[in-house]
């Protein structure tokens, strides 16, 4: 799907249950193409059921309702009135990867293919050159080489980590959610996982969670700060940072920083 | 405060016997059966015991027919329920929504009660005259298939849920639909589960006699089926009839071969379940 404007996601109004609970209300935000936005807030303030409201992932949890407009490339994703949302193509445009690796019990080989093997993206003859390019671009490809038939889950977490990261790559999203990547990691692989973050950021749209305001900080151009069940203030990282207006945004940074 | 200690003391000593002895009686129950078994039946299980068609009415020959229409029926049975079986168990966990799975699952469990006397009688009236069918192998295995669905069910059911759900999340994010997500996640990773589903309704196919009796099997002069509407004879019923009208000691000694042998059957399909559930399953 080709965004014919700047903007990828409008959020208009949009509300966010499970079941008659609450998760957030009134969320009012835009994401711009090829651009880094961070969610921040405390445990439990709504940021992966957010960031899960964006490829419709929320979709599977029975209770999960979403009303008001969320727009991706100016189409509506949950007005699917006329039948006219293909969710699995949403989801093949906005990549995702989650807080722990999730590897299927194969070779790091097949988890690299998985999607594009599955959903038929490129001819057979391509699988070699698509698992080289995409392990190379996560930095794993010198580690794994050698042993790509082998077992993905005799990888550190960290390799696994940038595994899943390649396998959401393979499939060439446009958009990459990102829940929380480095939670789960040792600093070194932090740091590659970073790094990764700020160079795909100059062709897609990434989006992520942190609990770590230092990494939205250096990663990110625009935050999104929730509290409370809401929006409680986005913008320019160096606006949030540096002089928030919301006073619940003060002391929260306020309160990491000490 | 000491009477109270001692008490507990004395409280959970009694409970300790109780549960040991009852244990005890458990394996003891069964070593004696399988003891019995072994006893009696081990001495006539000879190559000829199983390669030869039984003559004289069970007191001489061996007991070939019976084994193969013993298979035939258990096999028949477990190839027509599997798919049935994981056609609900997909469509229930993937599509149905909470409150309907569970109005399946109570239905299945309840098929599962129903007395096995009932299939035999509604195979009978439905199959065998309705559709004409008869006392056929092919009303056998169509019984025994229903029979023997819920057991199938149950276990592809709990090997799909036994799936992490990270499996789940990670092929949808990749834009898997549902059946693409059936075909390359759900199935492969639940795959030990069908198996053992299956080898668990085989065993419980293997070991059913009361709805077959009259609607599957003849007592003797049938070997293998050459037509749909024929009927076999199964280890079941060799065993039944010879141990009710037998008098001659050869043919009794038959029945004891031919009850170890059907109990060695049934104990295949169980530990092969048992070993492919433990050794296969999703470990996360």
């Amino acid at each position: 799907m080709d965004c014919p404007s700047d903007t990828v996601f409008i959020l208009e109004d949009v509300n966010l249950f499970f079941g008659s609970v609450p998760i957030l209300t009134d969320v009012n935000i835009t994401i711009r193409q090829r651009s880094i936005t961070s969610i921040i807030g405390p445990s439990g303030s709504g940021k992966s059921t957010l960031l899960r409201t964006l490829n419709r992932l929320n979709d599977h949890y029975p209770t999960f309702r979403c009303t008001g407009l969320v727009s991706y490339c100016g189409n509506s994703i949950y007005d699917n009135r006329n039948g006219s949302v293909d969710v699995s193509r949403l989801r093949q445009d906005i990549g995702m990867v989650f807080q722990k690796p999730c590897l299927f019990p194969t070779s790091i080989y097949e988890n690299v293919l998985f999607g594009v093997k599955r959903l038929k993206l490129r001819p057979k003859s391509e699988f070699y050159e698509i698992a080289e390019t995409m392990l190379r671009a996560v930095f794993l490809w010198d580690e794994v080489k050698d042993r790509l038939k082998h077992s993905a889950n005799e990888l550190s977490q960290g390799q696994q980590q940038r595994l899943s990261l390649a396998r959401a790559l393979a499939c060439e999203p446009k958009v990459l959610l990102l829940d929380e990547p480095t939670a789960s990691l040792d600093p070194k692989s932090s740091e590659a996982i970073e790094s990764l973050i700020l160079k795909l950021g100059t062709r897609l749209t990434v989006i992520f969670v942190t609990h770590h305001l230092e990494q939205a900080k250096q990663l990110s151009e625009t935050v999104i700060f929730l509290s409370d069940g809401c929006v409680c203030e986005w913008g320019g990282v160096d606006a949030i940072f540096s002089c928030p207006d919301k006073i619940m945004t003060q002391q929260y940074l306020a309160g990491h920083a000490s | 405060m000491m009477t109270s200690v001692r008490g507990r003391g004395l409280v959970g000593r009694f409970w300790f016997l109780l549960t040991m002895l009852t244990t005890v009686l458990s394996v003891m129950l069964l070593v004696s059966v399988v003891s019995v078994m072994v006893a009696k039946g081990g001495a006539v299980l000879t190559w000829e015991f199983f390669s030869q068609p039984s003559r004289s009415f069970g007191a001489e020959g061996g007991i070939r027919s019976q084994i193969m229409g013993t298979l035939i029926l258990a096999v028949g049975a477990g190839l027509i329920s599997l798919p049935i079986a994981l056609g609900t168990a997909l469509y229930q966990s993937e599509y149905l929504s909470l409150r309907f799975q569970s109005v399946v699952m109570r239905l299945i469990y309840a098929l599962n009660g129903v007395p096995t006397i009932l299939f035999g009688l509604f195979g009978y009236l439905v199959f065998g005259l309705y559709f004409g069918l008869g006392i056929s192998w092919l009303s056998g295995v169509l019984i025994l298939a229903m029979m023997i669905l819920p057991t199938l069910v149950v276990s592809i059911r709990e090997a799909i849920e036994s799936i992490p759900v990270q499996y789940r999340e990670a092929g949808l994010a990749l834009g898997m639909t549902i059946p693409q997500l059936i075909r390359t996640v759900i199935i492969p990773y639940s795959f030990h589960g069908i198996v053992t589903g299956l080898l668990l309704g085989l065993a419980r196919a293997t070991g059913e006699t009361a709805a077959i009796l009259f609607t599957a099997t003849t007592f003797f002069g049938v070997d293998l089926p050459k037509s749909f509407n024929e009927p076999v004879t199964t280890l079941q019923t060799h065993i039944l009839v010879l141990s009710q009208e037998a008098v001659h000691l050869s043919a009794t000694s038959a029945v004891w071969g031919s009850a170890l042998t059907l109990m060695v059957l049934v104990f295949c399909f169980s530990s092969g379940a048992l070993v492919i559930r433990s050794r296969f399953g999703v470990k996360v």
